[in-house]
């Protein structure tokens, strides 16, 4: 009876394994058989990564980069989690919600956002120039502050979240009991705060690291030609020189940079720091609450405010579109002179925007089901594995999060060309499925983490088949999870870019990747009433299930 | 509800790897009898539960209810009612459902089971919470549903493993007293399992005291508190005195502490073998004068509880208990006295040194 539940158990993980087999490991390692191979077996490609300037300068670029905003994300995010963690419960959400709204937000939003803000005729320069503060527009975008602006303010939750935890656990008699021994607060701050906040620094800011490694949209839109990536040669090899050996290796070398670092958190920290915060929107502000008031020194006061800064920071590019979006001036002017609906009508009228929302949804449509539905059956079938065999599996299921996504669209991009797949919304549901994958999982184990074990004994000795328990007794107690991970599935499908940019084509394009066509270009206010359709797309979804009412367990 | 079933283990080994949780257990737990699985944590009462209840299979060895093997019987067809230390309610469904979850399960109609779940709910006190979820309720509250709900399907055998655990002790105290009335009127058989020795005492009709997965002694309370098997069973139910000294065969027990003491009945061990003899405080005589039969000792404190008086005494290195009704004589004994201590050796144990 035993082996008979655990092969059960070990079908129920069947359908995510081959999603993340078929669609990304498999890939994966053709990429690396492919990056091998010129002319026969070869390293020439990795020698020339290695020794040309034109590969090296932009490698650097990368880390140069990637350690910039590393450093930034820790600086700017380290008030705001002081302040998540010192403030009432409500306020605490309210802040979390802010931080991971531009995480949750379409890239292209963001970027498109950012040069409406700080381009040269944009609205921070024309409100310099106006009040005289300035004489000449200032050159924020298209170089390498528009990068470090853009790249910070998305991948500021992988800091705050470690270190609100890592405030939430500093015991608070041990800052009465340094106070009691005479410590002031600058001495509080440095022999005690900043030691027990550090492991909270090292996790979000390995984390930080390894994503801006990757990162493609936002250097590509907001940096100039000196800021070049790794993630941009990839681009530029697959789509413009067609030499896909060369993308393959580039994407190869991407791929070993980031599972080397992810190696080293996994070892530190554990997978569970790495995704507990991000995907759990949910769970994370399950646990945002009981903080209490907080008595402040004037330090701390100082902190809270620069907490504030750096909200409005976080939040100013998203909200700013709103008004923008509803201007009538078909010039990106701030303040608008005045009012109208007519860019959203714009929207509707234009069969282009039309039919790229159209295949955005038939895409959601299809990798929402699929996700949600793998990620709890796998979520369901990891409860009663060994924990090293577990460790494995979980390790799988959250590889799609850790893959860089332009390697990920490389890899499909040459699976789809064989299978003639490429240009199709199948195939970029197939891939949104998988991506979105992990989300399910982790929201559906999640809440059964919080389910008692105890609870499926008593259905089995009230005499419930296994059928009814699962039905009347887990199913209603994971369901919330379940919601959840469905949500998640849902924005990260719809805001996804980089595998549509290279994936879809003319008729089959999302919404975000017509975005990302005509942000090269031009920026006209239709566009800022499609970031506006985004951004709600993704804010009431994740709004809706951070707020929910949670039934209190005893 | 018409009386309960026999409990039969033989010969019962459960093991993880290479440990033995249960490393060999026979007992019968007669239809109708409360008894109580003692032990302390990692003696493998729980263990014992869980094959009883089937959510184990044992190793080796054989679990039988009411005379039949339960070998090939899923936990759902046993019949058997478990209430858990936690309650295991179903947080998404009322009172009145979670007592409905076993009827539904057996797939009985709803004027039939509306009925007895009211009973059952009457049986606890708890008809007018019907609608309430579980987390609506207090813990006592909680405690009485899972009972309901454990009782409404008549099961043969009521599993109860440390049910009692959560609660505040006054609560705890008077839902022992209702436990215990509701097994004379129901006359169900009951396995408890605690790790509370009072409870053990106060609630069962027999009880198993378990070590190491072992049997270490199993009977009527009243018998394994007058008649320990072993210093195990001396020490974990009620106090006890250990007092170090030598078997003389033929004469009794030389204490370390002087005296020599006559005890007629010795256990098998040789002449001059080292042993301790265990005694209850209640057991103890304190005089202000030496008998031939006495020892001295040192009144280190003196503890008043009320009805009675605890003085812990010191006798050379070690260190004993004596407990005594309250009287107005009791005042006069104060830290730093020295006293003498009789034994009142009919009503000792002794066992082999360790």
């Amino acid at each position: 009876m035993t082996s008979r539940v655990a092969r059960g158990h070990g079908l129920l993980l069947a359908p995510a394994l081959a999603l993340v087999a078929i669609l990304l490991i498999g890939p994966l390692l053709h990429l690396f058989v492919v990056s091998f191979v010129k002319d026969g077996l070869s390293l020439d490609l990795y020698g020339r990564i290695f020794t040309s300037p034109a590969y090296r300068v932009p490698l650097l670029n990368t880390f140069l980069i990637a350690g910039l905003v590393t450093a930034g994300t820790i600086i700017l995010g380290y008030p705001v989690a002081y302040m998540m963690a010192t403030v009432g419960p409500t306020t605490a959400r309210l802040v979390a919600f802010v931080v991971l709204l531009p995480f949750w937000t379409s890239a292209l939003v963001r970027t498109t956002a950012w040069i409406i803000l700080l381009q040269r005729n944009g609205v921070l320069n024309s409100l310099l120039t106006s009040t005289g503060l300035i004489d000449e527009p200032i050159a924020f975008v298209y170089n390498l502050s528009g990068v470090l602006i853009g790249m910070i303010h998305v991948l500021m939750p992988f800091v705050v979240l470690p270190l609100y935890a890592a405030f939430r656990s500093i015991d608070r008699n041990l800052l009465m009991a340094a106070e009691g021994l005479g410590a002031g607060s600058m001495r509080i701050f440095r022999r005690v705060i900043a030691p027990l906040t550090m492991p909270g620094v090292l996790a979000g800011g390995l984390i930080v690291f390894m994503s801006a490694l990757g990162y493609y949209i936002t250097p590509a839109i907001l940096g100039g030609p000196r800021q070049r990536m790794i993630a941009m040669m990839i681009q530029f090899h697959l789509q413009e020189q067609l030499d896909w050996g060369m993308a393959a290796a580039l994407a190869i070398v991407l791929l070993a940079m980031t599972l080397v670092l992810f190696w080293l958190f996994q070892r530190r920290f554990g997978l569970d720091r790495l995704w507990g915060g991000v995907a759990g929107g949910g769970s994370l502000v399950d646990t945002i609450g009981s903080g209490g008031a907080y008595r402040r020194s004037h330090g701390g006061r100082l902190v809270l405010v620069a907490g504030a800064l750096v909200g409005i920071f976080l939040l100013a590019p998203i909200v700013m579109v709103f008004p923008l979006s509803l201007s009538r001036s078909p010039f990106l002017v701030f303040p608008p002179p005045s009012y109208s609906l007519r860019w959203f009508e714009g929207l509707l009228r234009d069969p282009k925007w039309l039919e790229s929302v159209i295949n955005s949804l038939v895409v959601a449509a299809l990798a929402v089901p699929l996700a949600t539905i793998a990620g709890t059956l796998a979520a369901l079938g990891c409860r009663r594995l060994a924990p090293g065999l577990r460790m494995v599996i979980e390790s799988t299921m959250l590889l799609p999060t850790i893959v860089p996504h332009i390697t990920v669209a490389v890899a499909l991009y040459y699976l789809y060309a064989s299978l003639g797949l490429v240009g199709g919304r199948f195939g970029l549901a197939l891939g949104h499925a998988m991506l979105a994958l992990p989300f399910a999982f982790l929201t559906v184990r999640a809440s059964l983490r919080s389910f008692d074990p105890n609870l499926e004994l008593a259905a089995a000795s009230l005499g419930a088949s296994s059928a009814l328990t699962f039905r009347r007794v887990v199913l209603p107690q994971i369901a919330p999870g379940i919601m959840a991970g469905a949500v998640f599935a849902f924005v990260s499908s719809f805001d996804e870019v980089i595998l549509a940019i290279f994936l879809t084509d003319i008729s089959s394009r999302t919404l975000p990747k017509l975005m990302y066509e005509g942000v090269a270009h031009e920026i006209d206010p239709t566009v800022s009433a499609v970031a506006v359709v985004l951004i709600l797309a993704s804010a009431i979804p994740l709004l809706i299930s951070m707020l929910r009412p949670r039934r209190r367990m005893t | 509800m018409t009386g309960g079933r026999e409990v039969r283990l033989e010969g019962v080994v459960k093991s993880y790897g290479a440990t033995k949780a249960v490393a060999g257990v026979d007992a019968i737990i007669a239809p109708g009898e409360f008894c109580t699985l003692l032990g302390p944590s990692g003696s493998g009462k729980t263990t014992l539960l869980k094959l009883i209840a089937g959510f184990e299979n044992p190793s080796t060895g054989r679990v039988l209810i009411g005379g039949r093997d339960m070998a090939d019987v899923p936990v759902a067809k046993r019949d058997i009612g478990m209430v858990f230390q936690n309650y295991a309610l179903f947080p998404n469904m009322t009172v009145e459902e979670n007592v409905a979850f076993p009827l539904e399960a057996r797939g009985l109609g709803r004027s039939e089971s509306g009925r007895r779940i009211l009973d059952a709910l009457a049986l606890v006190e708890m008809d007018g919470f019907a609608a309430r979820y579980p987390r609506e309720l207090s813990g006592g509250q909680q405690q009485r549903v899972a009972l309901a709900r454990a009782l409404v399907f008549d099961p043969v055998i009521l599993l109860m493993d440390e049910p009692l655990g959560a609660l505040d002790k006054n609560l705890r105290e008077a839902i022992q007293l209702e436990l215990k009335l509701l097994h004379r009127r129901l006359g169900v058989t009951i396995v408890y399992v605690t790790h509370d020795q009072e409870e053990a005492l106060f609630l069962s009709d027999r009880i198993v005291v378990l070590e190491r997965g072992l049997v270490a002694q199993a009977g009527a309370p009243q018998l394994l508190y007058r008649r320990p098997a072993n210093r195990f069973v001396a020490t974990f139910l009620g106090d006890c005195n250990l007092l170090p000294g030598i078997l003389r065969r033929g004469a009794g027990v030389a204490l370390t502490a002087g005296p020599v003491l006559r005890i007629a009945e010795l256990p098998t061990l040789p002449d001059g073998a080292a042993i301790v003899l265990a005694t209850r405080p209640e057991h103890l005589l304190l005089s202000a004068s030496a008998r031939e039969d006495s020892f001295p000792a040192t009144i280190r404190e003196t503890i008043f509880l009320g009805n009675a008086w605890k003085f812990v005494l010191e006798v050379g290195a070690t260190r004993c208990f004596a407990l005594l009704p309250d009287a107005p004589s009791s005042d006069a004994l104060t830290p730093g006295m020295t006293v003498h201590v009789t034994i009142d050796t009919i009503r000792a144990s002794i066992f082999a040194a360790a």
